[in-house]
């Protein structure tokens, strides 16, 4: 079945905050959020433990200027309902932060995804400020290869049983 | 050909050290001259003429010579890559959050 994700916060730019109802119960679904074997056939390979504190990292193919590593480090894990990391995927780039929460519902569970961290350097608020709505909006829009497309294409391929 | 990836390290870079991001906060305001830009700060002007020079490599801000000053001014489009990146890695959770909804259904069928 096709799943229906939505967003809580369309046109943020320091965050992704993203919902998804899924019709199992919430130790299927956190289950699926922290054992590798289960991980690397919907996201990447990878060697998570759910241990605060640990370091892990995410893998697909490399490509020009991606060496393929997104590098991460668990900082909250409350099994089934909360879980935290890390993610930087190069060294240069900022490390921003991936949050799942788990809420039982009726007939499934409701997952929620919020990926933060993209523009919360405080230094920079006054240049964004002045940029103001031109940040989102009225900017020219600059046509980047989507690195992320390329690490989704990868995992794709990975995930293939 | 420089990647677009690596453009993008190049802007984050850019903004990484506080003292170029001062910079770019006071080119916000407006055009200034290199000795107008060096004022502020507390370093050599040739450390400050460094910094530039990382900000003009990452397209971040354009010179031109005015007589004989070179005039620094602020192009905000390339600060467009951290919406971009955003932009990405929401498309990737999209496709992500899909898959897993695969791999659920897979896993509780008889």
């Amino acid at each position: 079945m096709t799943t229906d994700v939505r967003s809580n916060a369309p046109g943020d730019h320091d965050a992704i905050d993203l919902e998804a109802f899924y019709p199992h119960p919430v130790e299927l679904v956190w289950r699926a959020l922290t054992e590798p074997a289960a991980l690397a056939t919907w996201l990447m390979t990878n060697d998570f433990q759910a241990k605060v504190g640990h370091r892990f990292t995410f893998r697909t193919d490399p490509a020009p200027g991606f060496d393929g590593i997104v590098r991460c480090r668990v900082l909250d894990c409350e099994p089934p309902r909360r879980l935290a990391y890390t993610w930087r995927g190069m060294p240069e780039l900022p490390e921003t932060i991936v949050s799942w929460s788990l809420e039982p519902v009726p007939g499934g569970t409701r997952l929620r995804l919020v990926h933060s961290g993209f523009a919360t350097d405080p230094a920079l608020a006054p240049l964004r400020d002045l940029l103001g709505g031109g940040w989102r909006s009225k900017l020219l829009a600059i046509t980047l290869p989507d690195l992320l497309g390329r690490l989704a294409a990868g995992s794709r391929s990975q995930g293939a049983p | 050909m420089k990647t677009v990836q690596r453009a993008t390290e190049d802007v984050f870079t850019a903004i990484a050290h506080p003292l170029r991001r001062e910079l770019l906060n006071l080119l916000a305001g407006g055009e200034h001259t290199a000795g107008q830009l060096a004022a502020p700060f507390a370093v050599t002007r040739p450390a400050v003429s460094q910094h530039l020079r990382v900000l003009l490599d990452a397209g971040l801000v354009r010179e031109r010579r005015d007589g004989r000053e070179r005039r620094y001014r602020l192009d905000p489009d390339r600060l467009t890559v951290v919406r971009d990146w955003l932009a990405s890695h929401e498309r990737l959770w999209r496709l992500r959050l899909h898959a897993l909804g695969d791999y659920l259904d897979g896993q509780e069928q008889p």
